[in-house]
């Protein structure tokens, strides 16, 4: 994965280093250090001084999807980054996000917080992608404040897990808000632990989480994913794996927690292997028994 | 006529218990033969075998393909390609329509045929059928007509030599029957492609008039009779039974 046109990239950092920040009209992009000595508001939504990451400030309705681009290129890197996103009322927008490793056998590791303020009637359709070697240690712990009558499309895909990944979300959301959250991991020698957490604490908030996981050779995932539900709101989870690999292994947990007679929160979880007949019926279209896999897997994937 | 495929004494089982019990069946290029049988009497057994499904095993017998002489005087001698992998024998130019495909979920059936045509350097193949169609994941949802329809496709795309079709008839209307009976004929048996045609009751057969029927019972051939009209004549009234007691069984 290389950035073509990194001049369009509205935030592009390579290990530690701040390679381009491309501000536009209504957008304000700060490194998150910046921000936090520009801005008093700012502090309330770190934990501490951020080290290095991305501040973006959306304060105007923009036509163009907000790029960001996290890489890592130097061997041993330890990236510990602190994200906000900040979008203000009714604007409807889109960012493209790319977290990476150059090469394959770095050793680095990412470790990232982020938040994102969806204030209201926002609506924000987040795809996050991830690409890493194989001995990467990545950590990225994030959070969306949905407001009232916001609307949150966050799609998460993984395809070239690192060795150890550990994946935390957390969604709030306000009144009359909607979430969808999709993550899509394929599982390659690696060690996955997922945690996602749906808040529904207002009225009429709706969420869904949606997983789809492969378990290929040696992986071992584990997805814990929670709704919890305060308010008469309507929440949804389902989990799938495909489990390829008999040195693998999938565990889901689902987890509904319901506070309010009002509400309904639902889930549906299953852990599948591919069926030798789908596998003899691509090989007899002509395909090798891993082309045939891909394609399943692919399939499953919806990639 | 050229020999296409050459079964010999072929025994076959599945999980322990003998299937196919010495089968023996030659068909030559451009030939079209059907294959009838009632319910488990291995006719999908076979199929499955000749194209190399790892659930039955070969314990005896040679599957031999398009026969090359090894010398001027040396008689034609196909391959035995009973060892072969599935893809190996589609790459050969040997294909099978499903009689019951499995849906490949997530998998739109445009992708699949783009990737297969490669395969033997076909192109895209060029039936009249809804563009959405294409877009339909592979047999999810279908209709019994859908399926054929998508296995023909599939099989065209393959630009086979040797085509299998499973039970292309089966569950489908008049009018469904005569279409896909047209396709194989225009594109299959137009374009010398050898057919072996699995049916248990032959009503495509008056579409397709094959050269020679196999009449299958308890995983053996018990007849051979050119005459298809005749062999249904005889099913029809007295039921795959008579078979049994009559005089002049194959072998």
């Amino acid at each position: 994965m290389v950035m073509k046109n990194a001049k369009n990239v509205h935030f592009w950092q390579v290990d530690h280093k701040i390679k381009n920040i491309f501000e536009a009209k209504g957008i304000i992009i700060l490194p998150s250090s910046e921000a936090w000595r520009r801005y008093n508001w700012v502090k309330s939504y770190f934990k501490r001084k951020p080290k290095e990451g991305y501040f973006i400030w959306v304060k105007k309705q923009v036509d163009f999807p907000l790029l960001t681009c996290i890489t890592i290129a130097s061997p041993k890197v330890s990236q510990d980054l602190t994200n906000l996103l900040v979008i203000e009322k009714n604007i409807k927008t889109k960012a493209n996000v790319v977290c990476n490793a150059e090469k394959n056998n770095l050793c680095a590791s990412h470790k990232a917080q982020g938040k994102f303020i969806l204030k209201d009637g926002v609506l924000l359709e987040y795809n996050h992608f991830h690409k890493w070697g194989k001995k990467d240690f990545v950590s990225p712990d994030y959070e969306f404040i949905l407001g009232e009558n916001s609307h949150l499309l966050y799609t998460y895909k993984n395809l070239f897990p690192p060795q150890s990944l550990e994946l935390k979300t957390a969604i709030y959301s306000g009144r009359n808000s909607s979430s969808n959250l999709n993550l899509t991991i394929n599982g390659l020698n690696s060690k996955i632990k997922l945690k996602e957490k749906l808040f529904l604490e207002r009225e009429k908030a709706q969420g869904i989480i949606r997983l789809r996981l492969v378990g290929r050779k040696n992986s071992q995932i584990v997805a814990r994913s929670s709704v919890i539900a305060t308010a008469a709101s309507k929440g949804h989870l389902d989990c799938q794996g495909l489990l390829i690999d008999k040195n693998s292994k999938i565990s889901l947990i689902p987890e509904l927690i319901c506070q309010n007679k009002k509400a309904q929160i639902t889930h549906e979880a299953s852990i599948g292997k591919i069926s030798e007949e789908q596998l003899n019926y691509l090989r007899m279209r002509g395909l090798t028994e891993e082309e045939a896999i891909n394609l399943i897997v692919a399939g499953f994937l919806k990639i | 006529m050229k020999r296409l495929l050459e079964i010999k004494n072929l025994t076959v089982e599945a999980n322990s218990e003998e299937i196919l019990k010495g089968i023996s069946l030659e068909i030559m290029s451009g030939q079209v033969q059907a294959l009838l049988g009632p319910n488990g009497s291995g006719k999908s057994c076979l199929a499955q075998t000749i194209l190399g499904n790892p659930k039955y095993k070969v314990t005896q017998g040679e599957i031999l393909f398009e026969g090359k002489p090894r010398s001027r005087t040396s008689s034609l001698r196909g391959m035995d390609i009973a060892k072969f992998s599935p893809e190996k024998r589609v790459k050969l130019g040997i294909a099978l329509a499903w009689q019951s495909p499995p849906t490949i979920k997530g998998v739109k059936l445009s992708q699949l045929l783009t990737k297969i045509s490669t395969f033997r350097g076909s192109t895209f193949p060029n039936l009249e059928v809804e563009p959405q169609f294409l877009e339909r994941e592979i047999n999810l949802d279908f209709s019994g007509g859908e399926k054929k329809i998508s296995e023909l496709l599939q099989i065209l795309a393959l630009k086979p030599k040797f085509a299998i079709f499973d039970e292309i008839d089966s569950g489908l209307d008049i009018k469904k029957l005569e279409e896909v009976s047209k396709i194989i004929k225009k594109e299959f048996l137009n374009k010398n492609v050898s057919i072996l045609l699995i049916t248990h009751w032959g009503q495509i057969f008056d579409y397709l008039k094959p050269d020679l029927v196999n009449v299958m019972l308890d995983g053996k051939i018990i007849c051979k009779e050119k005459d298809f009209k005749k062999v249904l004549k005889v099913i029809k009234k007295y039921g795959y039974e008579k078979c049994k007691k009559c005089p002049f069984l194959a072998g």
